[in-house]
Protein backbone atom coordinates (compact mmCIF):
# COMPACT_ATOMS: atom_id res chain seq x y z
CA UNK A 1 0.00 0.00 0.00
CA UNK A 2 1.52 3.49 -0.55
CA UNK A 3 0.03 6.48 -2.81
CA UNK A 4 1.04 8.17 0.64
CA UNK A 5 2.08 11.37 -1.60
CA UNK A 6 -1.51 11.57 -3.07
CA UNK A 7 -2.65 13.65 0.26
CA UNK A 8 0.07 16.19 1.42
CA UNK A 9 -1.01 18.13 4.45
CA UNK A 10 0.90 20.95 5.12
CA UNK A 11 2.02 22.91 8.38
CA UNK A 12 3.13 26.66 7.48
CA UNK A 13 4.90 28.51 9.88
CA UNK A 14 6.95 31.98 9.78
CA UNK A 15 10.64 31.91 11.63
CA UNK A 16 10.94 35.80 10.67
CA UNK A 17 10.71 37.21 7.79
CA UNK A 18 9.11 40.52 5.76
CA UNK A 19 5.78 38.23 5.09
CA UNK A 20 6.77 38.08 1.60
CA UNK A 21 6.95 34.23 1.40
CA UNK A 22 3.93 33.63 3.34
CA UNK A 23 1.85 35.69 1.05
CA UNK A 24 2.75 33.45 -1.79
CA UNK A 25 2.72 30.57 0.36
CA UNK A 26 -0.87 31.46 1.21
CA UNK A 27 -1.36 32.52 -2.45
CA UNK A 28 -1.28 29.23 -3.49
CA UNK A 29 -4.34 27.95 -1.37
CA UNK A 30 -6.21 30.56 -3.46
CA UNK A 31 -8.46 30.01 -6.76
CA UNK A 32 -5.87 31.07 -9.14
CA UNK A 33 -3.23 28.43 -8.04
CA UNK A 34 -5.92 25.69 -5.94
CA UNK A 35 -3.43 23.17 -4.36
CA UNK A 36 -6.14 21.49 -2.97
CA UNK A 37 -6.75 20.07 -6.93
CA UNK A 38 -3.07 18.10 -5.48
CA UNK A 39 -4.77 16.89 -2.49
CA UNK A 40 -2.97 19.52 -0.77
CA UNK A 41 -4.54 20.87 2.72
CA UNK A 42 -3.17 23.41 5.28
CA UNK A 43 -3.72 21.73 8.38
CA UNK A 44 -2.44 24.19 11.11
CA UNK A 45 -1.66 21.14 12.95
CA UNK A 46 2.08 19.54 13.19
CA UNK A 47 0.09 15.98 14.04
CA UNK A 48 -2.05 16.05 11.02
CA UNK A 49 0.60 17.26 8.39
CA UNK A 50 3.13 15.58 6.55
CA UNK A 51 4.94 18.66 4.69
CA UNK A 52 6.69 21.17 7.44
CA UNK A 53 6.96 24.56 4.92
CA UNK A 54 8.96 27.21 6.99
CA UNK A 55 9.23 30.85 5.69
CA UNK A 56 11.67 33.38 6.82
CA UNK A 57 15.42 33.32 8.22
CA UNK A 58 15.39 31.21 11.95
CA UNK A 59 16.46 33.63 14.96
CA UNK A 60 16.62 32.99 18.62
CA UNK A 61 12.81 32.65 19.38
CA UNK A 62 11.90 30.80 16.50
CA UNK A 63 14.37 28.07 16.84
CA UNK A 64 12.53 26.76 19.68
CA UNK A 65 9.21 26.75 17.59
CA UNK A 66 10.49 25.23 15.22
CA UNK A 67 12.05 22.41 16.72
CA UNK A 68 9.18 21.71 18.93
CA UNK A 69 6.53 21.92 16.09
CA UNK A 70 9.32 19.06 13.52
CA UNK A 71 9.21 16.59 16.60
CA UNK A 72 5.33 17.01 16.52
CA UNK A 73 5.05 15.63 12.96
CA UNK A 74 4.42 11.85 12.57
CA UNK A 75 6.75 10.05 10.40
CA UNK A 76 7.55 9.92 7.13
CA UNK A 77 7.75 13.47 7.37
CA UNK A 78 9.35 16.40 5.16
CA UNK A 79 11.00 19.85 5.71
CA UNK A 80 10.63 22.53 2.42
CA UNK A 81 12.44 25.91 3.37
CA UNK A 82 11.02 27.94 1.14
CA UNK A 83 12.42 31.32 0.09
CA UNK A 84 16.42 32.65 -0.05
CA UNK A 85 16.08 33.24 3.65
CA UNK A 86 14.72 30.06 5.12
CA UNK A 87 17.12 28.59 2.75
CA UNK A 88 20.34 30.28 3.61
CA UNK A 89 19.19 33.35 6.33
CA UNK A 90 19.05 35.67 3.03
CA UNK A 91 19.96 38.97 3.29
CA UNK A 92 19.43 39.37 7.08
CA UNK A 93 21.90 36.79 7.56
CA UNK A 94 24.21 38.52 9.23
CA UNK A 95 21.84 40.56 11.76
CA UNK A 96 23.20 39.54 15.29
CA UNK A 97 19.76 37.53 16.00
CA UNK A 98 19.57 35.43 13.18
CA UNK A 99 21.40 31.91 12.99
CA UNK A 100 20.72 30.83 9.30
CA UNK A 101 18.40 29.15 7.23
CA UNK A 102 16.38 26.54 8.57
CA UNK A 103 18.49 23.91 8.42
CA UNK A 104 20.46 25.04 11.26
CA UNK A 105 17.85 23.60 13.39
CA UNK A 106 16.26 20.92 11.68
CA UNK A 107 17.16 18.44 8.70
CA UNK A 108 15.84 20.22 5.35
CA UNK A 109 14.77 18.23 2.12
CA UNK A 110 13.79 20.99 -0.33
CA UNK A 111 15.13 24.06 -0.34
CA UNK A 112 12.67 26.57 -2.40
CA UNK A 113 14.73 29.67 -4.25
CA UNK A 114 13.12 33.23 -4.41
CA UNK A 115 12.44 36.87 -2.74
CA UNK A 116 10.07 36.01 -2.52
CA UNK A 117 9.61 32.93 -3.97
CA UNK A 118 6.77 32.46 -6.21
CA UNK A 119 3.30 30.37 -5.88
CA UNK A 120 4.55 28.25 -8.87
CA UNK A 121 7.74 27.56 -7.54
CA UNK A 122 6.38 26.62 -3.85
CA UNK A 123 4.17 24.17 -5.20
CA UNK A 124 7.14 22.86 -7.44
CA UNK A 125 8.96 22.53 -3.86
CA UNK A 126 5.76 20.83 -2.15
CA UNK A 127 5.61 18.28 -5.10
CA UNK A 128 9.73 17.38 -5.03
CA UNK A 129 8.98 17.26 -1.55
CA UNK A 130 5.99 14.75 -1.98
CA UNK A 131 9.12 12.88 -4.04
CA UNK A 132 11.18 12.33 -0.81
CA UNK A 133 8.35 11.62 1.30
CA UNK A 134 7.18 8.04 -0.92
CA UNK A 135 11.01 7.63 -0.76
CA UNK A 136 11.09 8.09 2.97
CA UNK A 137 7.85 6.06 3.10
CA UNK A 138 9.32 3.43 1.01
CA UNK A 139 12.46 2.80 3.28
CA UNK A 140 10.33 2.67 6.17
CA UNK A 141 8.33 -0.27 4.55
CA UNK A 142 11.00 -1.75 3.77
CA UNK A 143 12.35 -1.65 7.27
CA UNK A 144 8.74 -2.94 8.60
CA UNK A 145 9.05 -6.04 6.23
CA UNK A 146 12.27 -6.60 7.43
CA UNK A 147 11.21 -6.40 11.10
CA UNK A 148 10.68 -10.89 11.14
CA UNK A 149 14.65 -10.78 10.81
CA UNK A 150 15.85 -8.28 13.18
CA UNK A 151 19.46 -8.71 14.17
CA UNK A 152 20.83 -7.71 17.13
CA UNK A 153 24.95 -7.10 17.66
CA UNK A 154 27.41 -5.62 19.25
CA UNK A 155 28.07 -1.45 18.14
CA UNK A 156 31.26 -0.33 17.20
CA UNK A 157 32.56 2.82 17.46
CA UNK A 158 32.21 3.37 13.70
CA UNK A 159 28.56 3.39 14.44
CA UNK A 160 27.99 6.77 16.57
CA UNK A 161 27.04 8.86 13.91
CA UNK A 162 23.96 6.17 13.44
CA UNK A 163 23.39 5.70 16.85
CA UNK A 164 23.68 9.72 17.63
CA UNK A 165 20.88 10.09 14.80
CA UNK A 166 18.54 7.18 16.27
CA UNK A 167 19.33 8.75 19.40
CA UNK A 168 17.81 12.33 18.23
CA UNK A 169 14.64 10.98 16.72
CA UNK A 170 13.34 8.61 19.75
CA UNK A 171 14.09 11.70 22.14
CA UNK A 172 11.81 13.92 19.74
CA UNK A 173 9.00 11.71 20.92
CA UNK A 174 10.20 12.32 25.05
CA UNK A 175 10.76 15.79 24.32
CA UNK A 176 6.96 16.10 23.39
CA UNK A 177 5.29 13.76 25.93
CA UNK A 178 6.96 15.66 28.37
CA UNK A 179 6.77 19.30 27.58
CA UNK A 180 10.81 19.55 27.42
CA UNK A 181 13.47 21.01 25.34
CA UNK A 182 16.00 20.52 27.70
CA UNK A 183 16.45 16.49 27.57
CA UNK A 184 20.37 15.56 27.57
CA UNK A 185 19.90 13.24 24.68
CA UNK A 186 18.97 16.53 22.40
CA UNK A 187 22.14 18.34 22.92
CA UNK A 188 23.79 15.53 22.99
CA UNK A 189 26.82 15.37 19.94
CA UNK A 190 28.51 12.44 18.12
CA UNK A 191 31.95 13.15 19.68
CA UNK A 192 30.26 12.88 23.17
CA UNK A 193 28.67 9.76 22.18
CA UNK A 194 31.78 8.10 20.68
CA UNK A 195 33.26 8.86 24.18
CA UNK A 196 30.57 6.84 25.86
CA UNK A 197 32.00 3.87 23.98
CA UNK A 198 35.11 4.03 26.43
CA UNK A 199 33.01 3.20 29.07
CA UNK A 200 29.84 0.94 27.77
CA UNK A 201 28.81 -1.68 25.84
CA UNK A 202 25.99 -0.81 23.07
CA UNK A 203 24.22 -3.17 21.21
CA UNK A 204 21.95 -1.96 18.16
CA UNK A 205 19.11 -3.93 16.41
CA UNK A 206 19.97 -3.73 12.74
CA UNK A 207 17.75 -4.38 9.61
CA UNK A 208 18.33 -4.13 5.81
CA UNK A 209 21.50 -2.53 7.25
CA UNK A 210 20.07 0.31 9.19
CA UNK A 211 19.91 0.43 12.95
CA UNK A 212 16.50 0.81 14.29
CA UNK A 213 17.32 0.43 18.10
CA UNK A 214 20.00 0.45 20.51
CA UNK A 215 20.42 0.12 24.13
CA UNK A 216 23.70 0.72 26.13
CA UNK A 217 25.09 -0.62 29.54
CA UNK A 218 27.93 -0.03 31.91
CA UNK A 219 28.78 -1.96 34.41
CA UNK A 220 29.51 -0.98 38.34
CA UNK A 221 30.51 -3.77 39.84
CA UNK A 222 27.89 -6.48 40.56
CA UNK A 223 24.83 -3.57 39.25
CA UNK A 224 24.81 -2.83 35.12
CA UNK A 225 23.62 0.80 34.41
CA UNK A 226 21.51 0.28 31.68
CA UNK A 227 20.74 3.95 29.31
CA UNK A 228 17.91 3.75 26.56
CA UNK A 229 16.58 1.44 25.24
CA UNK A 230 16.02 3.97 22.08
CA UNK A 231 13.96 2.64 19.72
CA UNK A 232 13.13 4.26 16.41
CA UNK A 233 9.37 6.06 16.24
CA UNK A 234 8.07 4.13 14.11
CA UNK A 235 8.93 0.71 15.76
CA UNK A 236 7.41 1.96 19.23
CA UNK A 237 5.09 -1.19 19.50
CA UNK A 238 6.54 -3.68 17.83
CA UNK A 239 9.03 -5.41 20.53
CA UNK A 240 12.20 -4.64 19.49
CA UNK A 241 12.90 -3.03 22.82
CA UNK A 242 12.47 -5.58 24.53
CA UNK A 243 14.35 -7.74 22.94
CA UNK A 244 17.00 -4.94 23.32
CA UNK A 245 16.67 -5.58 26.72
CA UNK A 246 17.48 -9.32 27.07
CA UNK A 247 20.38 -8.62 24.24
CA UNK A 248 22.17 -6.03 26.91
CA UNK A 249 21.21 -8.34 29.97
CA UNK A 250 22.94 -11.39 27.92
CA UNK A 251 25.97 -9.20 26.95
CA UNK A 252 26.54 -9.35 31.14
CA UNK A 253 26.78 -12.76 32.41
CA UNK A 254 28.27 -12.02 35.76
CA UNK A 255 26.06 -8.91 36.68
CA UNK A 256 23.63 -9.34 39.89
CA UNK A 257 21.26 -6.21 38.81
CA UNK A 258 20.02 -3.61 36.25
CA UNK A 259 18.93 -0.19 36.48
CA UNK A 260 17.58 2.12 34.66
CA UNK A 261 15.27 5.26 34.86
CA UNK A 262 12.85 6.59 32.22
CA UNK A 263 10.91 9.72 32.26
CA UNK A 264 7.57 9.23 33.87
CA UNK A 265 5.62 10.08 30.63
CA UNK A 266 7.43 7.61 28.42
CA UNK A 267 4.62 5.00 28.56
CA UNK A 268 5.46 2.93 26.46
CA UNK A 269 8.88 2.41 27.28
CA UNK A 270 7.63 2.09 31.61
CA UNK A 271 5.43 -0.92 29.92
CA UNK A 272 8.17 -2.53 28.16
CA UNK A 273 10.65 -2.43 30.92
CA UNK A 274 7.66 -3.45 33.13
CA UNK A 275 6.89 -6.79 31.24
CA UNK A 276 10.82 -7.27 31.15
CA UNK A 277 10.65 -7.76 34.61
CA UNK A 278 12.24 -4.11 35.85
CA UNK A 279 10.57 -2.82 39.14
CA UNK A 280 10.20 0.61 40.32
CA UNK A 281 12.29 1.18 43.33
CA UNK A 282 12.62 5.22 42.82
CA UNK A 283 11.13 8.41 41.93
CA UNK A 284 12.91 11.56 41.74
CA UNK A 285 11.88 15.14 40.23
CA UNK A 286 14.60 16.21 37.70
CA UNK A 287 12.76 19.62 36.32
CA UNK A 288 9.27 20.50 36.96
CA UNK A 289 8.10 19.08 33.70
CA UNK A 290 10.03 15.17 34.12
CA UNK A 291 9.89 13.21 37.02
CA UNK A 292 12.62 10.70 36.16
CA UNK A 293 11.12 6.74 37.36
CA UNK A 294 14.18 4.48 38.59
CA UNK A 295 13.54 1.05 38.32
CA UNK A 296 15.96 -2.34 38.73
CA UNK A 297 15.83 -5.70 38.03
CA UNK A 298 17.24 -8.64 39.74
CA UNK A 299 18.47 -11.08 37.77
CA UNK A 300 17.39 -14.57 39.46
CA UNK B 1 -35.81 -6.78 2.32
CA UNK B 2 -34.34 -8.87 4.57
CA UNK B 3 -32.64 -7.27 7.38
CA UNK B 4 -29.87 -9.24 7.58
CA UNK B 5 -29.20 -8.40 3.79
CA UNK B 6 -29.78 -4.39 4.32
CA UNK B 7 -27.54 -5.07 7.73
CA UNK B 8 -24.34 -6.54 5.11
CA UNK B 9 -25.30 -3.86 2.30
CA UNK B 10 -24.43 -1.02 5.29
CA UNK B 11 -21.64 -2.53 6.64
CA UNK B 12 -20.05 -3.00 3.33
CA UNK B 13 -21.23 0.14 1.33
CA UNK B 14 -21.74 2.79 3.57
CA UNK B 15 -17.80 3.46 3.88
CA UNK B 16 -17.85 3.80 0.23
CA UNK B 17 -20.73 6.17 0.12
CA UNK B 18 -19.82 8.14 2.80
CA UNK B 19 -16.31 8.39 1.19
CA UNK B 20 -18.22 9.56 -1.72
CA UNK B 21 -20.16 12.12 -0.41
CA UNK B 22 -17.50 13.67 1.92
CA UNK B 23 -15.26 13.88 -1.72
CA UNK B 24 -18.55 15.41 -3.11
CA UNK B 25 -18.31 17.73 -0.64
CA UNK B 26 -14.95 18.94 -1.37
CA UNK B 27 -15.45 19.30 -4.49
CA UNK B 28 -18.88 21.46 -4.26
CA UNK B 29 -17.27 23.34 -1.56
CA UNK B 30 -14.33 24.11 -4.03
CA UNK B 31 -16.40 24.73 -6.69
CA UNK B 32 -18.31 27.29 -4.49
CA UNK B 33 -15.04 28.89 -4.16
CA UNK B 34 -14.60 29.36 -7.54
CA UNK B 35 -11.58 26.63 -7.35
CA UNK B 36 -10.91 23.04 -9.35
CA UNK B 37 -10.92 21.38 -5.56
CA UNK B 38 -9.58 17.65 -5.33
CA UNK B 39 -10.60 14.40 -6.88
CA UNK B 40 -14.06 12.80 -5.41
CA UNK B 41 -11.69 10.23 -3.69
CA UNK B 42 -9.62 12.45 -2.26
CA UNK B 43 -11.22 11.46 1.20
CA UNK B 44 -9.44 7.86 0.96
CA UNK B 45 -6.53 9.09 -0.49
CA UNK B 46 -6.26 10.68 2.93
CA UNK B 47 -7.52 8.11 5.00
CA UNK B 48 -4.94 5.73 3.07
CA UNK B 49 -2.19 8.39 3.70
CA UNK B 50 -2.98 8.70 7.46
CA UNK B 51 -3.38 4.64 7.96
CA UNK B 52 0.24 4.25 6.96
CA UNK B 53 1.62 7.33 9.10
CA UNK B 54 3.02 6.78 12.68
CA UNK B 55 0.50 7.29 15.42
CA UNK B 56 1.61 9.96 17.75
CA UNK B 57 -0.23 9.51 20.69
CA UNK B 58 0.89 11.41 24.05
CA UNK B 59 -0.85 8.54 25.87
CA UNK B 60 -1.77 5.38 24.28
CA UNK B 61 -5.22 4.69 26.07
CA UNK B 62 -6.77 7.87 23.75
CA UNK B 63 -6.39 6.04 20.54
CA UNK B 64 -8.79 3.12 22.53
CA UNK B 65 -11.26 5.57 23.20
CA UNK B 66 -11.35 6.30 19.12
CA UNK B 67 -11.27 2.61 18.29
CA UNK B 68 -14.75 2.47 20.29
CA UNK B 69 -16.37 5.38 18.98
CA UNK B 70 -15.45 3.66 15.31
CA UNK B 71 -17.16 0.35 16.80
CA UNK B 72 -20.23 2.42 18.48
CA UNK B 73 -20.98 4.54 15.49
CA UNK B 74 -20.90 1.63 12.91
CA UNK B 75 -23.30 -0.49 15.75
CA UNK B 76 -25.44 2.43 15.32
CA UNK B 77 -25.89 2.32 11.82
CA UNK B 78 -26.14 -1.36 12.37
CA UNK B 79 -29.19 -1.48 14.17
CA UNK B 80 -30.45 1.26 12.85
CA UNK B 81 -30.32 -0.21 9.04
CA UNK B 82 -31.53 -4.00 10.83
CA UNK B 83 -35.00 -2.21 11.58
CA UNK B 84 -34.10 -1.63 15.24
CA UNK B 85 -35.61 0.04 18.13
CA UNK B 86 -34.84 4.39 17.37
CA UNK B 87 -34.48 4.81 20.79
CA UNK B 88 -31.70 2.54 21.29
CA UNK B 89 -30.15 3.62 17.97
CA UNK B 90 -30.31 7.17 19.49
CA UNK B 91 -28.93 5.54 23.15
CA UNK B 92 -25.62 3.94 20.81
CA UNK B 93 -24.85 7.08 18.86
CA UNK B 94 -24.67 9.28 22.61
CA UNK B 95 -22.80 6.47 23.91
CA UNK B 96 -20.36 6.54 20.64
CA UNK B 97 -20.04 9.89 20.66
CA UNK B 98 -19.19 10.39 24.51
CA UNK B 99 -16.41 7.89 24.00
CA UNK B 100 -14.89 10.78 21.04
CA UNK B 101 -15.31 13.37 23.88
CA UNK B 102 -13.43 11.23 26.58
CA UNK B 103 -10.78 10.60 23.90
CA UNK B 104 -9.35 14.15 23.41
CA UNK B 105 -9.87 14.84 26.92
CA UNK B 106 -7.38 12.00 27.32
CA UNK B 107 -5.06 13.58 25.26
CA UNK B 108 -4.46 16.52 28.00
CA UNK B 109 -4.05 19.71 25.33
CA UNK B 110 -5.65 22.64 25.97
CA UNK B 111 -7.31 22.69 22.49
CA UNK B 112 -8.32 19.01 22.52
CA UNK B 113 -9.83 20.12 25.96
CA UNK B 114 -11.73 23.31 24.12
CA UNK B 115 -12.66 20.58 21.04
CA UNK B 116 -14.16 18.42 23.85
CA UNK B 117 -16.11 20.71 25.51
CA UNK B 118 -17.76 22.38 22.82
CA UNK B 119 -18.65 19.36 21.71
CA UNK B 120 -20.48 18.12 24.65
CA UNK B 121 -22.30 21.84 24.64
CA UNK B 122 -22.88 20.35 20.82
CA UNK B 123 -24.05 17.52 22.25
CA UNK B 124 -26.63 19.44 24.74
CA UNK B 125 -27.62 21.41 21.58
CA UNK B 126 -29.08 18.38 19.28
CA UNK B 127 -29.88 15.61 21.62
CA UNK B 128 -33.47 17.05 22.31
CA UNK B 129 -34.10 17.10 18.79
CA UNK B 130 -32.92 13.80 18.10
CA UNK B 131 -35.23 12.45 20.87
CA UNK B 132 -38.21 14.61 19.73
CA UNK B 133 -38.07 13.20 16.04
CA UNK B 134 -38.09 9.42 17.47
CA UNK B 135 -40.84 10.44 19.62
CA UNK B 136 -42.41 12.16 17.00
CA UNK B 137 -42.07 9.01 14.33
CA UNK B 138 -43.95 7.19 16.88
CA UNK B 139 -47.14 9.37 17.30
CA UNK B 140 -47.44 8.83 13.95
CA UNK B 141 -46.53 5.07 13.59
CA UNK B 142 -47.15 3.65 16.89
CA UNK B 143 -43.97 1.94 16.34
CA UNK B 144 -40.22 2.99 17.46
CA UNK B 145 -39.03 0.35 14.96
CA UNK B 146 -36.98 1.54 11.79
CA UNK B 147 -38.94 -1.27 10.12
CA UNK B 148 -42.10 -0.29 11.07
CA UNK B 149 -41.59 3.42 10.52
CA UNK B 150 -40.45 2.42 6.77
CA UNK B 151 -43.07 0.57 6.70
CA UNK B 152 -45.51 3.40 6.79
CA UNK B 153 -48.35 4.19 4.64
CA UNK B 154 -47.50 8.21 3.32
CA UNK B 155 -44.97 10.71 3.57
CA UNK B 156 -43.85 10.72 7.24
CA UNK B 157 -42.88 14.29 6.25
CA UNK B 158 -46.34 15.50 5.47
CA UNK B 159 -47.35 14.97 8.84
CA UNK B 160 -44.19 16.02 10.77
CA UNK B 161 -42.58 18.93 8.85
CA UNK B 162 -41.42 20.63 12.14
CA UNK B 163 -39.61 17.83 12.86
CA UNK B 164 -38.31 17.12 9.79
CA UNK B 165 -36.80 20.97 10.02
CA UNK B 166 -35.62 20.58 13.25
CA UNK B 167 -33.86 17.48 12.02
CA UNK B 168 -32.09 19.10 9.29
CA UNK B 169 -31.05 22.38 11.63
CA UNK B 170 -29.88 19.31 13.98
CA UNK B 171 -28.18 17.34 11.07
CA UNK B 172 -25.98 20.78 10.59
CA UNK B 173 -24.38 20.48 14.20
CA UNK B 174 -24.18 16.79 13.98
CA UNK B 175 -21.89 16.99 10.80
CA UNK B 176 -19.71 19.73 12.32
CA UNK B 177 -20.31 21.72 9.49
CA UNK B 178 -20.61 25.79 9.39
CA UNK B 179 -22.11 27.55 11.39
CA UNK B 180 -21.99 24.85 13.69
CA UNK B 181 -18.58 23.57 13.73
CA UNK B 182 -17.35 24.67 17.16
CA UNK B 183 -15.39 21.66 18.44
CA UNK B 184 -13.28 21.08 15.28
CA UNK B 185 -13.18 22.16 11.73
CA UNK B 186 -11.98 21.77 8.20
CA UNK B 187 -9.74 25.00 8.12
CA UNK B 188 -7.09 26.02 9.08
CA UNK B 189 -5.58 28.88 11.02
CA UNK B 190 -7.74 29.21 13.88
CA UNK B 191 -7.60 29.28 17.70
CA UNK B 192 -8.95 25.79 17.92
CA UNK B 193 -6.40 24.16 15.90
CA UNK B 194 -8.06 20.79 15.11
CA UNK B 195 -10.46 20.93 18.28
CA UNK B 196 -11.38 17.75 19.37
CA UNK B 197 -9.05 16.15 16.79
CA UNK B 198 -6.19 17.87 17.30
CA UNK B 199 -4.33 15.49 19.18
CA UNK B 200 -5.12 12.06 17.51
CA UNK B 201 -2.60 11.17 14.29
CA UNK B 202 -1.98 8.81 11.97
CA UNK B 203 -4.49 5.77 11.94
CA UNK B 204 -6.92 7.27 14.78
CA UNK B 205 -7.73 10.21 12.64
CA UNK B 206 -8.04 7.60 9.99
CA UNK B 207 -10.38 5.70 12.14
CA UNK B 208 -12.24 9.25 12.91
CA UNK B 209 -12.63 9.54 9.36
CA UNK B 210 -14.33 6.56 8.42
CA UNK B 211 -16.32 6.93 11.40
CA UNK B 212 -17.66 10.52 10.19
CA UNK B 213 -18.42 8.43 6.87
CA UNK B 214 -20.35 5.76 8.46
CA UNK B 215 -22.18 8.57 10.41
CA UNK B 216 -23.16 10.18 7.38
CA UNK B 217 -24.90 7.72 5.62
CA UNK B 218 -26.77 6.52 9.06
CA UNK B 219 -27.83 10.08 9.34
CA UNK B 220 -29.11 10.28 5.98
CA UNK B 221 -30.96 7.03 6.43
CA UNK B 222 -32.76 8.72 8.82
CA UNK B 223 -33.51 11.60 6.10
CA UNK B 224 -34.78 9.16 4.34
CA UNK B 225 -37.21 7.10 6.98
CA UNK B 226 -39.42 10.79 6.72
CA UNK B 227 -40.02 9.72 2.65
CA UNK B 228 -39.44 6.07 3.56
CA UNK B 229 -43.09 5.28 1.22
CA UNK B 230 -41.70 7.06 -1.79
CA UNK B 231 -38.14 5.48 -1.89
CA UNK B 232 -37.01 7.64 -5.14
CA UNK B 233 -38.23 10.76 -3.35
CA UNK B 234 -36.27 9.77 0.08
CA UNK B 235 -33.00 9.50 -1.23
CA UNK B 236 -33.16 12.29 -3.66
CA UNK B 237 -34.48 14.24 -0.50
CA UNK B 238 -31.78 13.26 1.52
CA UNK B 239 -28.99 14.06 -1.05
CA UNK B 240 -30.89 17.57 -1.37
CA UNK B 241 -30.46 17.84 2.67
CA UNK B 242 -26.81 16.93 2.23
CA UNK B 243 -26.41 19.19 -0.51
CA UNK B 244 -28.12 21.76 1.72
CA UNK B 245 -25.77 20.92 4.52
CA UNK B 246 -22.50 21.58 1.79
CA UNK B 247 -24.33 25.06 0.73
CA UNK B 248 -24.99 26.53 4.69
CA UNK B 249 -20.97 25.35 5.26
CA UNK B 250 -20.37 27.86 2.76
CA UNK B 251 -22.39 30.40 3.20
CA UNK B 252 -22.18 30.56 7.11
CA UNK B 253 -19.38 32.11 9.60
CA UNK B 254 -19.11 29.92 12.80
CA UNK B 255 -21.68 30.77 15.69
CA UNK B 256 -20.26 31.54 19.11
CA UNK B 257 -21.36 28.22 21.29
CA UNK B 258 -24.18 30.50 23.02
CA UNK B 259 -25.89 31.17 19.97
CA UNK B 260 -25.61 27.80 18.77
CA UNK B 261 -26.91 26.35 21.80
CA UNK B 262 -29.53 28.63 22.23
CA UNK B 263 -30.93 28.88 18.62
CA UNK B 264 -30.68 25.30 18.37
CA UNK B 265 -33.31 24.76 21.54
CA UNK B 266 -35.35 27.54 20.36
CA UNK B 267 -35.81 25.48 16.81
CA UNK B 268 -36.03 22.27 18.69
CA UNK B 269 -39.04 23.93 20.96
CA UNK B 270 -40.65 26.04 18.36
CA UNK B 271 -40.39 23.07 15.49
CA UNK B 272 -40.17 20.10 17.33
CA UNK B 273 -42.65 20.61 20.47
CA UNK B 274 -44.53 22.89 18.15
CA UNK B 275 -45.35 19.74 15.76
CA UNK B 276 -45.82 17.09 18.04
CA UNK B 277 -48.37 19.61 20.22
CA UNK B 278 -50.10 20.05 17.21
CA UNK B 279 -50.37 16.33 16.43
CA UNK B 280 -51.62 15.88 19.65
CA UNK B 281 -54.15 17.93 19.82
CA UNK B 282 -55.25 16.94 16.12
CA UNK B 283 -55.67 13.16 17.12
Amino acid sequence: MSGINKSPWLLHYDASSCNGCDIETLACLTPIFDVERLGVLNTGNPKHADIFLVTGAVNEQSKVVIQNLYRQLPEPKVVVAIGACASSGGIFRDCYNILGGVDKVVPVDVYVPGCAARPEAIIDGVVKGLGVMGEKQAALTSLLAGLDNVVYARAEKTDAPSLHDLRKMAAQRDAVLHHSNTLPTLRQTVKSLEEEFGTRIFVKAVVNGKIIGAVSGSPNGPMVQVYGPAVHPYFENTGVRRDLLKEIEAAFPEAKRFETSAGHKSEVLLRDLAESGYQNFNTEVSTPNITRVHLRKVRP
Amino acid sequence: MNPWIRLILYLVFAPLAGCLLAGWDRRVSARMQSRRGPPILQPFYDVRKLWQKQNLAVCPSQNYYVLFFLVLVIFTGALFFFGSDLLLVIFALTTASIFFVMGAYKASSPFSFIGAERELIQMMAYEPMVLLTAVGMYMVTKTFYVDGIANQKGLLVLTLPGVFLGFVYMLEIKFRKSPFDLSSSHHAHQELVKGITTEFSGRTLAMIEVAHWYESVFLLGWVYLFFASSPILGVVMSLLVYGFVVLVDNVFARLKWQSALRSAWVVTAVLGVGNILVLSLWR
